[in-house]
């Protein structure tokens, strides 16, 4: 049906809410940050702030710190979001066959999710203490004398808490989507005597590819703003072997003053991020047969 | 019903929040303060402060130390100030004096009857100059000394270190299977950087020479960290890479470890009856750091620039640092910072005993401050950071050190 000029005129009129909404809390600081970044601006000579044009991107490019946070940023999405998607993918599939207690289990794997992660990183950073923790007491008991925070494990402590922490995420997800899956290939590879890796690897991982994607998409997007449990355990440390993008950047912006170059390694961030979800999104495509 | 009284809750929540931020009224001020045990003795004393000064209400806002920075920053850069008088840790003094934040004292601080300006520790007075002007008066100290075991050192005959080489020795041979000669605290950033620096300090070196250049990566700092390494690695608690002072002060509190350098008011408590240390109470000394020559922090009253109660501030300030109250505070167990207080037979009586003020006295004679100058914080960060990428042998120490020489120069271009 076609509309008439005044009613098209009222449905522009009915968006402008939303447009003002987005201009407020997302274009005007994404302009505002990119405006920063080529400024010399730090809070502390707010009177004396002077156009240094890419000056900021740079210093930032350069700076071995940067490079660094981005190396153990990449390293701990990459950890943490693989780990998360087989545990996550390999619970779902057995809950999935649960016929009790489904419900209760499936309540009780999700609640790490539900834990604020400051205090998650104060939990581990107690639990896995090499004085008073209660996991360090019990290896050692078994001969396991481990430095969970010493600069071998720290970004694999990081992980491991993250995988416990958003593992039931990906649990959900998948749950979700293979109570979703039609019921009917399964049947007909069950009759033509396919076996279980067979109709995993050629009928649920397939039909599960958009599920997949998504999830993997959101959880690395999350991954890449991993702060808390630095800020809570390590500080970055030791040396600044578990130093991640965020925490960087918050250094830079919020303990230094720099604002002008913490707004430059958030543009070079989001640049990446973007790079990173197209990517994802092209080689996730299913392979067309011609 | 249900809908009004969620509404109610909601709206009196918001007005909780905005409130607790609000600029003082007059006859009024807030006050920024971390939440520590000398906060504690300070709200007490205040009110002795209130019944005097019926006229000005003191508004309290304590917090752990990791919000302060930011919440004095955005007061500052208020058109009004929401604080009008905040507690200044030592790196940041010059960079909040420069930017404008704090008002000077000079003149206020001359105009006082009986306030004895120089009665404070010269070497803890002077960390509040900029440009010659005076922007904060001593609230409270943390200069290191060394803690001892008392008792072990006596069982087995030995002597206070004073030189580092005497401490690397002395810790090396208290270290057994279940017994530990140092508690130390490498963790990245501020601690390692305020526990190394006293090994600095013994080996003659500094972050910059007299003309401003950087020397971290000279000499003196390469054998003062290479010392420090292998004090780590031989007297240390295993797996104590990313130790800071909880960790430490437990272990020493718990008989695991027989030394540590730290804040010199870590003695009482450690020496109190029923405290942290149990049994060991009381078998706790403190001494001037090895080398003699001690990291000092300090935390300083001043008052904001934009507060629109400076007159109320100061009447506080100046109320609360007073030889009088100072004095009080002490016999509280507030960190002392003025001469009077630390010869004062009554604070010998009634505080810790004079062995612990001549100690600290001591200790703040020729001691230096962590860092200064208009980016503290930040190279204090730097460097802490490559200290510890050296010790848990991410870099070597020239490696790091030549890392850190480049990371400040970086930051104070």
């Amino acid at each position: 049906m076609l509309m008439n000029a005044a009613q098209m005129h009222i449905k522009y009129k009915l968006i402008l809410p939303l447009v003002f909404l987005l201009f407020g809390i997302m274009l005007y600081p994404l302009f505002f940050s990119l405006w920063l970044s080529l400024q010399d601006y730090r809070l502390t000579r707010i009177n004396d702030v002077q156009f240094v044009g890419l000056e900021n991107f740079g210093l930032i490019a350069t700076d071995p710190s940067f490079l660094n946070a981005m190396g153990n940023t990449i390293s701990f999405v990459v950890g943490a979001v693989i780990l998360e998607l087989i545990l996550g993918l390999s619970l779902a599939l057995l809950i999935q066959k649960l016929v009790i207690f489904r419900g209760a289990i499936r309540s009780i794997l999700l609640a790490p999710m539900f834990i604020t992660p400051i205090a998650v990183g104060l939990m581990f950073r107690f639990l896995l203490n090499s004085e008073i923790g209660i996991i360090p007491f019990y290896l050692l008991k078994v001969g396991i004398s481990l430095d969970w925070f010493g600069p071998g494990l720290a970004l694999f402590s990081i992980v491991l808490i993250d995988v416990w922490q958003w593992t039931p995420f990906m649990l959900l997800m998948f749950l979700a989507g293979l109570e979703a899956l039609p019921k009917t290939p399964f049947e007909a590879a069950r009759v033509d005597g396919a076996g279980r890796w067979l109709t995993f690897s050629s009928i649920t991982l397939p039909l599960l590819r958009p599920v997949i994607v998504v999830a993997l998409i959101i959880r690395a997007l999350d991954a890449f703003k991993v702060f808390e449990y630095v800020f809570a355990i390590t500080r970055g440390g030791p040396g600044n072997s578990t130093e991640t993008i965020m925490y960087y950047i918050y250094q830079t912006g919020f303990r230094f003053f720099r604002m002008g170059e913490a707004a430059a390694a958030s543009i070079l961030l989001i640049i990446f991020i973007l790079i990173f979800v197209i990517l994802i999104v092209n080689l996730s495509r299913p392979k067309v047969i011609k | 019903m249900k809908k009004l009284k969620l509404s109610a809750a909601m709206a009196a929540l918001a007005w909780a929040t905005i409130s607790t931020s609000q600029v003082a009224q007059a006859g009024e001020i807030n006050i920024i303060m971390e939440e520590v045990p000398d906060y504690d003795i300070v709200a007490k004393l205040t009110d002795q402060f209130t019944e005097q000064n019926p006229g000005i209400t003191v508004n309290f806002d304590a917090m752990p130390f990791d919000a302060m920075r930011d919440k004095i920053l955005t007061s500052s850069l208020a058109p009004s100030a929401t604080y009008d008088v905040i507690i200044i840790d030592n790196p940041w003094t010059d960079e909040f004096a420069r930017a404008g934040f704090l008002e000077p004292l000079d003149t206020l601080i001359s105009g006082q009857d009986g306030y004895a300006y120089e009665d404070f520790v010269p070497a803890l007075a002077d960390i509040s100059k900029v440009d010659g002007s005076i922007y904060g008066v001593p609230y409270y100290n943390y200069a290191l000394g060394l803690i001892v075991r008392q008792d072990i050192f006596d069982s087995k005959g030995l002597a206070i270190p004073k030189t580092i080489e005497d401490y690397m020795s002395v810790v090396k041979s208290l270290t057994t299977n279940d017994m530990y000669g140092a508690a130390m605290q490498p963790q990245k950033g501020y601690k390692i950087m305020e526990e190394w620096k006293n090994w600095l300090y013994a080996n003659g070196g500094e972050l910059f020479d007299d003309s401003g250049n950087v020397i971290i990566n000279n000499q003196a700092a390469v054998d003062a960290l290479n010392q420090y390494i292998e004090t780590h690695s031989q007297a240390a608690p295993p797996n104590s890479a990313n130790w800071g002072f909880d960790e430490a002060l437990r272990s020493v509190s718990s008989g695991k470890a027989a030394t540590m350098l730290s804040y010199n008011w870590m003695l009482p408590a450690l020496n109190a009856k029923g405290g942290m240390s149990g049994d060991l109470a009381g078998n706790f000394t403190l001494h001037p750091v090895p080398g003699g020559k001690s990291v000092l922090g300090l935390w300083s009253w001043g008052i904001t620039s934009n507060s629109n109660n400076k007159d109320d501030a100061w009447t506080f300030i100046s109320w609360i640092s007073s030889p009088e109250v100072a004095k009080q505070r002490a016999i509280m167990g507030g960190a002392p910072v003025r001469n009077s207080v630390m010869n004062s037979a009554e604070v010998w009586e009634k505080g810790y005993g004079k062995a612990y003020y001549s100690a600290l006295a001591d200790i703040l004679d020729g001691s230096a401050p962590l860092s200064s100058g208009n980016n503290a914080e930040e190279l204090i960060e730097i460097v802490g950071t490559e200290l510890s990428a050296a010790v848990t042998g991410q870099k070597s120490v020239k490696d790091a050190l030549d890392a850190a020489a480049n990371g400040v120069e970086r930051a104070i271009k």
